[in-house]
């Protein structure tokens, strides 16, 4: 075969080799870094289920006039905290791969120290051309990128389909212990902070000032739990953005590189920030 | 309660904070025509009922567990898999990096340079 023909045959192969291994998967890692970084604001929020057990307890023994044996069982309480930190840790360490996989400098590889390792010269009886060097590194480099890239690709595309279902039902299991049993649990501490205030506020016994200073405990309380159940409420917000970026992502995995993805998880990525500073605000 | 989800769970749990609330609105409605004696009686059930439902929110959130583990454990196979892919992605930047520096040692001996090979092998096993 005369030598320019070869030349052709492996720049063929190269542009080839090229169009099919480039992926570029930054929308993804965006995405999935996104949602690593807005689930982690879980770590942030004020209240859990023994903290809620251990007030009520408290709040107990101060009706009760009572500050001996104040010893407070929260044991399932503190089970309810686990079983809800387990579910946390399952989707965390899901978007930390999902991240790290699909980021693009995993398959960069850098063959600069191959080139520079065969220097051009004359070793004896080889004699190594530094041009033919490049040449053989680069091809090397596109080889390996390829089949790694596309081996990464598909296993990336299998991931997301197969956990999918699994990401959707954790992200509604850790809403219902949040935004459902949780904030509930603080309705109920409303409820009886006000059975409890009540007739203190309304007690003729007592002074006007003793009265008031009641219902300013009562306010300043309700308050703080409002502010607990806020929080609870964007963090809600959050896990609702995930889903429906990650069922996004899944409905679209055949075409990764597709603009409509791409839009699509952008416009996901930026609502998480946008919730997590609601949330960090509050 | 094995029987019932986490889901069935929190709804009995809206249900009994829905009847506990109507309790103390009552309660706080209609304080002037109670006796003393119906304010307290009434205040200790509503109380009970309030202590009732946090525990069934509580156990509907232990409950969980149980309806996770599935998703749980499959998304678990799934993280462990993606974490050995990424170490295997890595590894070619190793190999590669290892190939570099066996080409280094074998360019410094071709050369004679002695000073190049210790400093090669020095890359190698570092």
């Amino acid at each position: 075969m005369p030598q320019y023909h070869v030349k052709y045959v492996f720049l063929f192969l190269s542009s080839a080799l090229l169009f099919s291994s480039c992926v570029n998967l930054k929308h993804v890692t965006e995405f999935s870094k996104s949602a690593v970084e807005s689930v982690e604001t879980f770590e942030t929020l004020s209240s859990s289920f023994s903290q809620t057990c251990l007030e009520d307890c408290q709040s107990k023994n101060i009706a009760a006039l009572n500050i001996h044996q104040t010893d407070c069982d929260c044991s399932q309480n503190e089970e309810a905290d686990r079983v809800t930190a387990l579910i946390y840790h399952g989707l965390q360490g899901y978007f930390y791969a999902l991240t790290n996989i699909s980021d693009n400098q995993l398959t960069n590889y850098q063959t600069d120290g191959l080139t520079n390792s065969i220097t051009s010269g004359n070793f004896g009886s080889i004699q190594v051309n530094e041009a033919d060097v490049k040449s053989y590194s680069n091809i090397i480099t596109l080889v390996g990128r390829a089949f790694t890239d596309g081996y990464r690709r598909n296993k990336i595309k299998t991931y997301i389909s197969n956990a999918n279902q699994p990401v959707q039902d954790l992200l509604h299991f850790l809403d219902l212990n949040l935004a459902g049993n949780l904030k509930n649990k603080l309705e109920v501490q409303k409820s009886s902070l006000k059975n409890y205030y009540f007739d203190l506020v309304r007690d003729k016994k007592l002074s006007t000032y003793e009265r008031t200073k009641f219902a300013e405990d009562y306010f300043s309380r309700i308050q703080e739990i409002e502010r607990q159940q806020n929080e609870l409420a964007a963090y809600s917000k959050i896990l609702n953005s995930i889903a429906e970026g990650h069922a996004s992502l899944n409905s679209e995995v055949e075409k990764l590189s597709d603009t409509e993805l791409k839009v699509a998880l952008a416009k996901y990525g930026s609502q998480l920030k946008r919730h997590s500073t609601a949330l960090l605000k509050k | 309660m094995g029987n019932l989800s986490a889901e069935q769970v929190k709804r009995l749990a809206d249900n009994f904070m829905r009847m506990a609330n109507a309790l103390g609105d009552y309660r706080y409605n209609n304080i002037d025509s109670l006796t003393e004696e119906q304010n307290i009686k009434i205040k200790e059930i509503h109380n009970q009922q309030l202590a009732a439902t946090t525990e069934l929110y509580t156990k509907s959130a232990v409950l969980v567990l149980e309806d996770a583990q599935d998703a749980l454990g499959k998304i678990d196979t799934i993280t462990t898999e993606s974490q050995e892919l990424y170490k295997k992605l890595t590894n070619v930047q190793g190999i590669l990096d290892r190939a570099s520096s066996v080409l280094n040692l074998a360019s410094a001996i071709l050369a004679l340079d002695v000073s190049a090979v210790t400093s090669s092998i020095q890359e190698l096993v570092s």
